[in-house]
């Protein structure tokens, strides 16, 4: 009785501040915010249609390659490399979000490395390919994916007729089968995965470690920094270490088409922030849910400010040399798209996961 | 103090009281302390903290507790393990309680990284106890050696467990009262609504007044709760809310064992009769009797006892309070904040990106954080600047031992606390190699910007 006694006033007081506090406080007239919804959108408008448009150009590719095969010749293996181009970009709207079926599981790793390793080690494909060994039984991960498939589209010199020439190898297109079967049948297999986890991740609605917002928002960050490390950063020797540019380690060396790739990967990015589709649905996504919680209003500004320039730094960046070229020149516009994409990365990275209370770690933290 | 009055207060301190109490308290904490480590281990967090790790963040002043090899770090561990079994039954206990608190305590100050109030506040309880005869009722050393039993024991070796929760407490209560925390309701305006999908109570989170009332309650909880706890009139539903507010913070939170440490802890707090009866009935339900001729008397608080509890106590209420003698916003520059029982006090989190070059005209390059870092020590380290400049030190060493002659590192930090847009915590052009860590203030900490808050 004396407790309630001592904590009824109190309860008034809290309410009366909190009550006195709102009114100054302009921004926070929040609506509530409903994550399963947000979900809801991820997997139906951003992610599934993402990994079927990825499975169809895979499927594609599989045909232009059984094309190819019947009669070689310089405009079959233009339509073939063209699609690899289609696959590839297809590609980067679908390599944020390497969780769930696309997680790493026992000895599978996540479907970023199984099918989006670069650079490629072309000198264990070479050795495969002349021990006649297509099994890909092995751990070798860059020696197959996409990035190995372009490799023996587009060969060393870039030189049409050596491309032809070489896959007349029966071993070389015994092998390039083989690598195009393999990608569609991981993607296969994490599209088809989707149809059921679908429910498990919407359900999955809180914010702990393994959440769908959780997995979500990790991969997302993750997927944001691998573009501005390895797509960026590590070609243009900006490594702590490094002592010059290493243009070879661009994504898609082979086809000079990194700079495609980079702008699809970063136009993904926008997709997932914003939880727009491919296929143009646009629901709830971070961006919404920022405009629902303390804080976040001020961080979106803040955040569109800086993408905009990113895509500002981007749209830049010449289109000719090959950005593998310009990375090797240290031209000046990949400096500041370096620059620009390392300045994104507080607001994405610490800012949004600290507004949002998302866990990311599994370690216990301090208790009360 | 004349010896008289020291007389007095020793005296006092050494009336006999029952031993059921200090008993329970030993079964519990040692119970907890068995399952803690159990799960610690089969968590897989041995291999994850102590294994796979590159870079350990020291402890000021503890830079000799070093990573043992895997097999010692496994062997730590089964030697924990076998303390706090030791503990729980009373087998060889003050020997158990010396090995627990010795391995528990060398295990967390091995990285600064999982730095953890309830680490600090086990390594304590496990101190105590190395001090106090908890293991001298119903125990196997009492079964081993009959005539270690005693019904009684000096009031201070229970008082010095409720003095040590008081304090937990009330620091922890007295840490609440800041302007975020009690008028911006933060960080609960972040935390609250981030958890509405909890079971019965999610919906009321959604409330937008639930941040300030769950503030409110939390301080005066924190703040009060040992004294409903020590008066009998309230003592039962102060225990219930007791539950309640662990319980309730344990869904909320990620915060391991800490719920169930403080449930089982505060037990202490339950009337001799409680612990009397409780005992008695473990007692008969017990196949092994254990024979009873008489009972020993507690001794005396001896004087090195009295004098070390005595420094305990003053260092526990005096230490909190050095961030009194740092300039500056403490939830800032950390500085005086660890060891204060400062728990779930801010939502704090940064990105730091750390540059290098070899000699002012060396190539610059960033550091991958994920290269040296786990995740959790990645993010740990982003927000708190002593971790930032050990990371330079380390990121020095390294790149010396990969050939450059004289790597300068600088650090660009941002840091958001409590939801306001993020700021540089260091100064970015200062190279961290030049700089040592001390007791004393860290002038290259930019100060906090207020400014910043009333631009929302």
């Amino acid at each position: 009785m004396k407790r309630t006694l001592i904590y009824l006033p109190g309860l008034l007081l809290i309410l009366t501040l909190a009550w006195a506090c709102k009114k100054d406080d302009p921004g926070s007239e929040r609506p509530d915010f409903d994550r399963a919804a947000m979900l809801e959108n991820y997997a139906v408008n951003v992610i599934r249609p993402a990994y079927e448009e990825l499975l169809a150009a895979t499927n594609t590719l599989s045909g232009r390659w059984t094309e190819f095969v019947a009669a070689p010749d310089t405009d079959k293996l233009a339509a073939l490399q063209d699609q690899w181009l289609s696959t590839a970009i297809a590609w980067q709207a679908a390599n944020g979000f390497n969780f769930g079926p696309a997680g790493e599981e026992g000895l599978r790793k996540g479907l970023i490395e199984e099918i989006g390793t670069f650079p490629v080690n072309t000198d264990k494909i070479e050795n495969f390919i002349s021990a006649g060994d297509a099994t890909l039984n092995n751990f070798d991960r860059d020696s197959r994916g996409i990035l190995a498939i372009e490799y023996l589209l587009f060969g060393h010199s870039g030189n049409t007729q050596d491309v032809l020439q070489a896959l007349e190898d029966d071993n070389r297109r015994i092998y390039l089968a083989a690598l195009i079967d393999h990608l569609y049948g991981e993607v296969d297999r994490v599209a088809t995965a989707w149809e059921t986890y679908q429910t498990e991740f919407i359900a999955n609605d809180g914010t702990d470690v393994g959440s769908g917002t959780s997995q979500l928002y990790n991969e997302f960050v993750r997927s944001y920094e691998a573009a501005k490390n390895f797509k960026v950063g590590l070609p243009a020797g900006k490594r702590a270490g490094q002592t010059q540019a290493e243009p070879q380690l661009v994504e898609a060396y082979y086809s000079g088409r990194s700079l495609d790739l980079l702008q699809a990967h970063l136009a993904s990015i926008d997709r997932i922030y914003y939880g727009k589709g491919l296929n143009g649905g646009d629901g709830a996504g971070f961006h919404e849910y920022l405009q629902a919680v303390e804080g976040g209003p001020t961080l979106i500004a803040s955040t569109e400010a800086q993408w905009a320039a990113v895509e500002q730094a981007l749209a830049k960046v010449p289109a000719t040399p090959a950005f593998s070229e310009l990375a090797a020149q240290d031209d000046p516009a990949v400096d500041a798209l370096h620059t620009e994409m390392q300045k994104q990365i507080r607001f994405f990275k610490s800012d949004m996961s600290s507004l949002l209370g998302i866990a990311i770690t599994f370690n216990s933290g301090d208790g009360d | 103090m004349t010896n008289e009055r020291l007389h007095t207060i020793t005296d006092w301190l050494s009336k006999p009281v029952s031993i059921a109490p200090l008993v329970t308290f030993r079964l519990v904490f040692g119970a907890v302390m068995v399952f803690s480590t159990l799960r610690f281990w089969y968590l897989g967090w041995i291999e994850e903290h102590f294994i796979d790790t590159q870079v350990t963040f020291k402890y000021f002043g503890f830079e000799w507790i070093q990573l043992l090899l895997p097999e010692a770090m496994y062997l730590l561990h089964a030697l924990m393990l076998l303390g706090a079994i030791g503990v729980w039954l009373g087998l060889f206990y003050r020997l158990s309680a010396g090995v627990f608190f010795l391995t528990f305590t060398y295990a967390w100050l091995i990285d600064l990284t999982y730095y953890l109030n309830h680490y600090y506040f086990v390594s304590i309880a496990a101190f105590l106890l190395i001090l106090v005869p908890a293991h001298r009722r119903f125990s196997v050393d009492c079964w081993r050696k009959p005539e270690l039993r005693q019904l009684q024991t000096a009031r201070w070796t229970i008082l010095i467990f409720k003095w040590q929760i008081g304090i937990v407490y009330i620091y922890a209560g007295l840490a609440k009262i800041n302007y975020d925390w009690l008028i911006a309701a933060l960080p609960l305006k972040i935390w609250v609504p981030a958890n509405d999908n909890l079971p019965l109570v999610g919906p009321l989170f959604r409330w937008e007044y639930t941040p300030w009332i769950f503030s409110w309650i939390g301080m005066l909880y924190d703040a009060t709760i040992v004294f409903w706890l020590s008066w009998r009139p309230t003592r039962v539903l102060a225990y219930l809310s007791v539950i309640i507010f662990h319980g309730l913070t344990g869904m909320m939170f990620q915060i391991g064992v800490f719920p169930i440490v403080m449930i089982g802890a505060t037990w202490i707090f339950f009337s001799e009769k409680f612990h009397e009866r409780l005992l008695r009935f473990l007692e008969q339900g017990w196949p092994v009797k254990i024979s009873v001729q008489k009972a020993a008397s507690p001794r005396r608080i001896a004087s090195w006892t009295f004098y070390l509890l005595v420094a305990h106590f003053a260092l526990q209420l005096l230490f909190p309070w050095r961030y009194l003698l740092y300039p500056g916003n403490m939830f800032w520059t950390e500085e005086g904040y660890r060891f204060g029982w400062r728990v779930m006090l801010m939502e704090k989190a940064g990105t730091a990106t750390f540059y290098v070059r070899d000699g002012a005209g060396g190539r610059e390059g960033i550091v991958f954080n994920e290269d040296f870092l786990s995740d959790h020590q990645e993010k740990q380290m982003a927000m708190q600047p002593d971790m930032i400049l050990q990371y330079a030190h380390f990121l020095e060493a390294h790149y010396k031992e990969n050939g450059m002659r004289d790597p300068r590192v600088r650090a660009e930090v941002y840091v958001t606390l409590n939801a306001r847009p993020s700021q540089l915590l260091v100064d970015p052009n200062l190279d961290l190699t030049t700089v040592e860590d001390s007791w004393a203030p860290k002038k290259w900490i930019l100060p906090y910007d207020k400014s910043v808050d009333d631009e929302q």
